[in-house]
């Protein structure tokens, strides 16, 4: 139970972040939620010993919920993908890499630096793949309906 | 049909979208929807995160052109959220202009959340990162307070109209050195992850994000723009938390 306390973190950050990008009503909540649940698809992966493909499949579910939940409750996909994402983003691969380089040490900075860079990739990947999919699927239904 | 009253409304619409964070496929294909829905099929459009371009072409063949440029961008959902709508609106009822003009600046003024409870929410972003990554209940407490700082400086150097590569270095500087100053008296224990939970705020997650979706849609001059956007930022937050954690080493000899 310890080991899945993250998810409620990642779980309050969203939140804040719904906050800071002045997102209202119930939609913080679902939000949310899709930080958590992409957060929880990582640890349940960690059996796999490959960050960067956990990270990758995380960024596929999270894409997955954002687009199914704009849809449900009609509201652009914008909200949802940029903040459940959020919790995802490798803001410890860019401080531990800025201070391996301060610190002279070159090998650890290129190799921090590169991993981080690996999981950029990743979510990268995972978003683009979910996105043309779903564009895909568009295309070959009703194209008179706007955006989601 | 007005042609001129027509574009400058479509402008509105897109200057609003794009102003509050929305994807450039969505400004493009929402204008582009709006020209169609009063009847004019030869209408096009241009965006990218910095300017709006729009032309129609009136019954007489004669074009009409609008172009409106952005300096500031502000991510707010919730007015990208009414601005959809709108658009959907607008094509299905295809109210007269004014009207349309009159939601538009409603929206606008929509409110935001007020300035100390966004300072809280960014507080409460570095309390969250920190205990992510693995820090302690302490450490988290004293990322509360760098997060806060975080607010105020960029609310500080957003007085001055300052560019944002600097108020990114000095806004990372000061949490990076509340951090050590919290770890020097006692109060914290990991310096590093109280600095990443205060960083957080300001890494470029969005950006990121909606790049990768620009150029999923085609958009590559936006998607390159806001690539290089981010790149500056990350750049920043690590030279002003660098600049920190390296002058007391250089001062002391720490």
């Amino acid at each position: 139970m310890e080991a899945y306390l993250p998810c409620l973190y990642a779980f309050i950050a969203c939140v804040a972040f719904c906050l800071v990008f002045n997102m209202r009503g119930k939609l913080i909540f679902f939000t949310s939620l899709g930080g958590a649940i992409g957060w929880f698809v990582y640890l349940l992966l960690s059996p796999l010993q490959n960050d960067i493909v956990q990270f990758f499949l995380a960024t596929v579910v999270i894409t997955l919920y954002s687009e199914i939940m704009a849809r449900i409750h009609r509201v652009p996909v914008t909200g949802y993908l940029l903040i459940a994402l959020l919790p995802m983003v490798p803001g410890g691969g860019i401080y531990y890499s800025m201070e391996y380089c301060i610190a002279g040490n070159t090998e650890m900075f290129l190799e921090t630096g590169l991993h981080t860079l690996g999981i950029a990739g990743a979510l990268a990947l995972g978003i683009l793949l979910v996105s043309s999919l779903v564009r895909l699927w568009h295309a070959c239904g009703d194209r008179t309906e706007p955006h989601a | 049909m007005n042609y001129d009253e027509l574009v400058n409304t479509t402008m509105e619409v897109g200057y609003l979208l794009l102003s509050n964070g929305a994807e450039i496929y969505r400004v493009e294909d929402s204008m582009r929807r709006i020209f169609r829905a009063y009847g004019v099929e030869t209408g096009d459009v241009f965006v990218i995160p910095t300017c709006i371009f729009a032309t129609v072409e009136t019954g007489q063949g004669k074009p009409i052109t609008g172009f409106k440029r952005l300096y500031t961008r502000v991510t707010n959902l919730d007015k990208v959220e009414r601005a959809n709508d709108l658009c959907r609106v607008v094509c299905y009822k295809k109210p007269d202009f004014q009207t349309v003009r009159e939601e538009v600046r409603s929206i606008d003024q929509r409110p935001a959340y007020g300035f100390w409870t966004q300072v809280a929410a960014y507080a409460l972003i570095a309390f969250s990162f920190t205990l992510f990554y693995s820090g302690s209940f302490a450490d988290a407490c004293c990322a509360l307070v760098c997060g806060a700082a975080v607010r105020l400086v960029i609310d500080f150097m957003g007085r001055f109209s300052t560019n944002s590569f600097f108020m990114n270095i000095a806004a990372s500087c000061v949490a990076a050195t509340l951090a050590l100053l919290a770890v020097q008296f006692g109060f914290g224990a990991n310096t590093d992850k109280i600095i990443i939970g205060a960083l957080m705020n300001l890494v470029p997650g969005i950006v990121i994000t909606s790049f990768m979706r620009d150029v999923i849609a085609g958009d590559l001059i936006a998607g390159l723009i806001r690539f290089v956007e981010s790149l500056l930022v990350a750049t920043a937050i690590a030279i002003g938390a660098g600049v920190a954690l390296l002058a007391p080493r250089l001062i002391w000899g720490v």
